[in-house]
C-alpha cells in the first residue's frame, strides 16, 4: 500500500538520510525513531510529496493524494483569521469531501466550533490539525510528534483516533515521542 | 459528494474574502497608497486641469502600485504564515490560483473605482468616453490581477522575494500598462477612438492569455 524504496534527501552536499526502504500495508502503524534533525520531519514531507526525494521513490496507494493523504505536522499551520468551524469546512470542501463533524467532538473541540483558530492553544490547534488530517478517512496517515503540546487527554484522544483509523484499514506512519511509540508495531530507527 | 473545480475555486475565494474582511489588510494598504497618490497628484496641479495623456499615465501608475502592494500578498502570507504546506496537501493547484486571483479582481474593482472618483474629484480630469473608460479600467483590472497574483505565486517560495518580483514583475506588466494607458488617455480626450479600442481589444487578449498561462505556470511549481 505505500512503498518507499531507497529514499534519500540531500540539502546542499549534506545528506540528512539515504537509503531508506520500507513497505507498509493496511493497518501497519511505523514509528520513526531519530535525533533532532536526522531527518524525521524531512522524510514525512518527502512522503506526503511536500518535499521531492533526492533519491529513491515513494509509491503511495492509487487515488487523489488529497483524500488518499493526511498529514499532521508541527511545521504546517492554520489559518489563524478563520473559525474552527471555518476552517475544517474549507478543508473538506477543497478535498471535495463532506465536513466529518464527528471527528471534531472525538477530539475535544464540540464547544471551539466558532472560536477562532488564532485564539486556540497550541495544544488545542494541535487536536485540529489531527481532525483535519483523518478527517477524509485517509489509507495513508503521517503524523508528526502528534504528541507534542497535548496533555494527557488529548493523547489519549489521539491514541483512540489512530486506534479507529488503523482498525478501517488506515497504514499510519509516525515520528517519535512516548505516545507514537506505544501506538506503532514497527520501529525505524534513521541514526542506524 | 464529488469534488468540483467551482467549489474549490470557490472555497479559496471564501477564505481570502473572510481573511480579509477580518484583516483589512489589503484594503487599508491599496486604499491608504491610492488616496494620498491622488491628493499629492490633486496638490502638484491644483487649479489647473491635467493633461490627459499625463492623467491617463498617473492613474495607471498609482492603479499598479496600489496592485504590486496588496495583490502579491495573497500567496506571500501563505508561506510567511506557514499555511502553504496545508493548501498544497488539500487543494488542487488550478483551484488555488484561480481562487485568489478571482479575490484579487475584486480587491482590484474596488480600489479601481474609489481610483476612478477621486481622480475624478479632486485633480478635474474629464471622462469624455465613458465606455472606454469603463472597458479599459475593467480589462486592465483582470489582466493586473492575473498578473500580479502569477508574479506573487512564483516569488512566494524565494528566499529574495523583492528582487525576483521586481526581475518578473517588469516584463510581466510593462506591456499591458502600456495598453492601459493608450486606452485611458482616449477615454479621457485624447487621441482617436480607434486607437483606444485597439488598446482596449489588447488589454482583453492579455488577460486572456495570460489567465490560460498563468494557472498552468503555477501548477507546475505547485510542489517545487
Amino acid at each position: 500500500m505505500l512503498s518507499v524504496e531507497g529514499v534519500g534527501k540531500r540539502f546542499g552536499d549534506l545528506w540528512v538520510f539515504r537509503s531508506i526502504s520500507f513497505e507498509l500495508s493496511a493497518g501497519d502503524a511505523l514509528i520513526v525513531l531519530g535525533r533532532n534533525g536526522s531527518g524525521k520531519s524531512t522524510l514525512l514531507k518527502v512522503i506526503a510529496g511536500l518535499a521531492s526525494p533526492s533519491e529513491g521513490k515513494v509509491n503511495l496507494p492509487d487515488g487523489d493524494s488529497r483524500r488518499t493523504l493526511g498529514l499532521s505536522a508541527l511545521d504546517i499551520h492554520l489559518y489563524h483569521n478563520l473559525t474552527v468551524k471555518e476552517h475544517f469546512a474549507l478543508a473538506a470542501e477543497l478535498r471535495g469531501v463532506e465536513p466529518d463533524w464527528p471527528i471534531l467532538e472525538q477530539v475535544g473541540l464540540q464547544s471551539r466550533f466558532n472560536q477562532l483558530v488564532g485564539e486556540l492553544s497550541s495544544g488545542t490547534k494541535a487536536r485540529l490539525k489531527i481532525a483535519i488530517a483523518t478527517a477524509a478517512k485517509p489509507q495513508v496517515l503521517l503524523l508528526d510528534e502528534p504528541g507534542v503540546s497535548l496533555d494527557e487527554a488529548g493523547r489519549e484522544a489521539v491514541r483512540q483516533i489512530c486506534e479507529i483509523q488503523r482498525t478501517r484499514g488506515c497504514l499510519i506512519v509516525a515520528t517519535n515521542d512516548p505516545l507514537e511509540r506505544s501506538l506503532g508495531t514497527l520501529e525505524l530507527d534513521l541514526a542506524s | 459528494m464529488n469534488s468540483t473545480w467551482q467549489a474549490e475555486i470557490g472555497a479559496v475565494f471564501r477564505k481570502e474574502l473572510k481573511t480579509e474582511l477580518r484583516t483589512k489588510s489589503g484594503l487599508f494598504s491599496s486604499g491608504l497608497f491610492s488616496i494620498i497618490a491622488v491628493i499629492a497628484v490633486a496638490l502638484a496641479g491644483y487649479g489647473e486641469r491635467i493633461d490627459p495623456t499625463m492623467g491617463a499615465g498617473l492613474f495607471w501608475v498609482t492603479l499598479l502600485f496600489s496592485a504590486m502592494i496588496s495583490l502579491p500578498r495573497a500567496f506571500v502570507s501563505e508561506e510567511e504564515a506557514g499555511t502553504g504546506d496545508q493548501l498544497r496537501l488539500l487543494a488542487r493547484p488550478h483551484a488555488v490560483f484561480w481562487g485568489k486571483a478571482l479575490f484579487n479582481m475584486l480587491l482590484m474593482a474596488a480600489t479601481s473605482v474609489v481610483l476612478s472618483v477621486m481622480f475624478v474629484v479632486f485633480t478635474n480630469l474629464k471622462v469624455d468616453h465613458l465606455l472606454l473608460f469603463a472597458l479599459s479600467l475593467a480589462g486592465g483590472c483582470v489582466a493586473l490581477a492575473i498578473s500580479v497574483t502569477l508574479c506573487g505565486a512564483l516569488v512566494a517560495q524565494a528566499t529574495n522575494r523583492s528582487a525576483l518580483a521586481g526581475v518578473i514583475g517588469i516584463p510581466l506588466l510593462l506591456p499591458f500598462v502600456a495598453m492601459g494607458v493608450g486606452a485611458l488617455r482616449v477615454s479621457l480626450g485624447s487621441g482617436s477612438v480607434n486607437s483606444g479600442l485597439i488598446s482596449c481589444g489588447g488589454l482583453y487578449a492579455f488577460a486572456l492569455l495570460m489567465g490560460a498561462a498563468a494557472p498552468n505556470l503555477y501548477a507546475a511549481i505547485w510542489k517545487g
